[in-house]
């Protein structure tokens, strides 16, 4: 009698190893020995169970693309990334993150070059919708003027990250689920090559993304490095030497990006001392 | 009633509660409707993110109605263990949520896909099948009690629907369910839809046996007084394979092999799950309907109300002034 973990290894490799592969093959003609009924028919709706699983996460994390890319694409690239790249958790909803990786070397969707940072986009805003609750604090601020600038920081919103790309990728992705700007206004941008640098963020439980300038992303960039507010404020005004921090934090309050000022651990930093 | 009926000191045997599965289509109708319902069952993975939307509608149902937490990728049945990150999730929901059951089921999805050492492990995301041996059922059990010491509590295991069936066994399902529950104290959720659609593939394989008698006798192998919830479901023929699809209304057959499970059981907490093609909400609350109404229709098997089932509940529905769910397990 061979081993459970050898039976389970053999099911789960003729699950999931390529299609066609020779390692699946070996996988269920050894499976074959192992169970009392033939396995096709079994296993085929087994796997059918999983190719239409993987569809519906990757369309759920990547409406965009999916959208772009028709379902009959989206749903061959989600099976190969379930066979290429199988769920290592029981969360489905953490499944799909090489999808990036796999556009851009998709070979078919060469004339499509910005879908991988599209992609990466929607990545960033499945992440961020989950992302642990935190919320505003609008007296923290007062920190910003009663203790050396040194020693604080700023606490970001859930999610938030910053995506730099050669194309319109906030655009794309804000055309397509809030309709602003048009469909249009973004193809307008495509053709045109405007890059973007895409802020994604969680306001209250909506994940957004907005196109950046410069000194903005640095700036988050730096606070996502767990930097203190000055080196991160020098980061800003070294990408745009005309930043106004003011103007900004304004806007990002009122955004919900920012959610308060806090003490910034000098020791937590992995780039300023 | 006058006053001089006394007030049962239980309630009836055939009344049990019954819920529905809250998925994604119903969040707002069922948070607006309020329907009356004893309790809402949803998969505990998706809400296992830390934070935002998904959480946060659950919180809302949790403060209307009782939550059945059912699990579908624990993977109890691997060998290579449980997965750490994944029993974490679940002990912070159960934290969260305080669900009135935990559940996941006799299966496995977790493994290696070659004996190289230092290859990760991978999660098939499906319900696979295990064997029915001794060393499985060792398996299972420390698995089980793993998870049980960390949630501080009895978790409940499902059969399954299975489109394997492994050549090694030295026991029978029941018999291997019932050595579970016996060594571990976890409960049973019997899925009465799981057990004839593998009476059904059973036929298809070339079984002699009826699917309704063998679908009975399984019952009636089961201890009665270890489970704790019963789940219902449509499924779908495809001519050389029947699929447990959860995707149409309970079947006749099932219906009555619910009402045997009942009369056997007694009035076992009862959930209609729809899980594909996902119908209006008033057809769900109508199979509930049907459910409670079925039970009241089951053939009368006295079955001492022990264990789990002795709730001693009053007859007034939780929904209407909850704040916390009932637990299963009030003194008698």
């Amino acid at each position: 009698m061979i081993t459970l973990a050898l039976q389970q290894q053999t099911l789960l490799g003729a699950l999931l190893l390529g299609p066609g592969s020779l390692a699946a093959r070996d996988a269920q003609a050894q499976l074959e020995g192992l169970v009392l009924s033939p396995s096709a028919r079994g296993l085929a709706a087994y796997r059918a169970n999983g190719h239409a699983l993987a569809e519906r996460a990757l369309a759920a994390a990547y409406p965009v693309v999916a959208a772009m890319v028709g379902p009959d694409c989206l749903n061959a690239l989600a099976r190969t990334l379930w066979h290429g790249h199988p769920s290592q958790h029981g969360d489905i909803a953490r499944w799909g993150g090489e999808l990036p990786a796999l556009l851009a070397l998709e070979a078919q969707l060469a004339e499509f070059p910005y879908l991988a940072d599209v992609a990466r986009v929607e990545w960033a805003l499945h992440r961020a919708a989950g992302a642990p609750d935190a919320n505003a604090d609008p007296p923290s601020f007062a920190l910003l003027t009663q203790q050396d600038p040194g020693a604080v920081t700023l606490r970001l919103a859930p999610g938030t990250a910053v995506i730099r790309s050669a194309w319109p990728v906030a655009s794309l992705v804000n055309a397509h689920l809030r309709g602003e700007p048009t469909l249009s206004e973004a193809a307008d941008r495509l053709r045109d090559r405007e890059a973007e640098q895409a802020l994604v963020w969680r306001r209250a439980l909506r994940a957004e993304v907005r196109p950046c300038e410069a000194g903005e992303a640095a700036l988050v960039d730096a606070l996502l490095n767990r930097q203190g507010l000055v080196p991160a404020l020098d980061a800003a005004l070294a990408a745009d030497p005309g930043f106004d921090f003011s103007a900004w934090l304004a806007q990002a309050v009122g955004d919900g990006l920012v959610l308060g000022a806090c003490p910034h651990d000098h020791h937590a930093t992995a780039i300023h001392p | 009633m006058n006053a001089a009926t006394p007030m049962p000191a239980f309630r009836p045997l055939r009344d049990p509660d019954v819920g529905i599965g809250w998925r994604h289509p119903h969040y707002g109708a069922l948070l607006e409707q309020r329907p009356a319902l004893d309790f809402i069952e949803v998969h505990s993975e998706n809400f296992f993110a830390p934070g935002g939307a998904a959480l946060a509608v659950l919180r809302e149902g949790r403060a209307l109605y009782p939550v059945s937490l059912h699990g579908v990728g624990l993977s109890l049945g691997s060998a290579c263990g449980v997965d750490a990150w994944h029993l974490d999730q679940l002990a912070r929901l159960v934290e969260v949520i305080d669900p009135v059951r935990v559940s996941d089921h006799a299966s496995f999805a977790r493994g290696a896909l070659d004996t190289n050492p230092g290859s990760g492990l991978v999660h098939g995301a499906d319900l696979l099948p295990i064997p029915f041996t001794r060393e499985a059922l060792d398996v299972l059990c420390a698995n089980v009690q793993q998870v049980q010491e960390r949630l501080r509590r009895p978790i409940a295991v499902e059969n399954l629907s299975a489109y394997l069936r492994w050549r090694d066994a030295d026991l029978t399902e029941p018999e291997f369910l019932t050595e579970l529950t016996r060594r571990t104290g976890c409960q049973l959720l019997v899925d009465v839809n799981n057990i004839f659609v593998n009476a059904l593939n059973e036929r298809l394989w070339g079984g002699s046996t009826d699917p309704l008698d063998a679908c009975r006798a399984w019952l009636d192998a089961i201890p009665a007084d270890r489970v704790a919830e019963i789940h219902l479901a449509g499924h779908i023929h495809c001519g050389d394979i029947v699929i447990d699809d959860h995707g149409s209304r309970v079947c006749p057959e099932v219906w009555s092999l619910y009402r045997h499970a009942i009369g056997r059981f007694g009035a076992v907490p009862t959930l209609i799950e729809w899980d594909t093609d996902v119908p209006p909400l008033a057809v769900l609350l109508d199979e509930a309907a049907r459910a409670r109404s079925a039970a009241q229709r089951a053939p009368h098997t006295p079955v001492a109300p022990t264990g789990p089932l002795a709730t001693g509940a009053a007859p007034d529905r939780p929904w209407q002034n909850h704040t916390a769910a009932p637990s299963m397990e009030l003194a008698p």
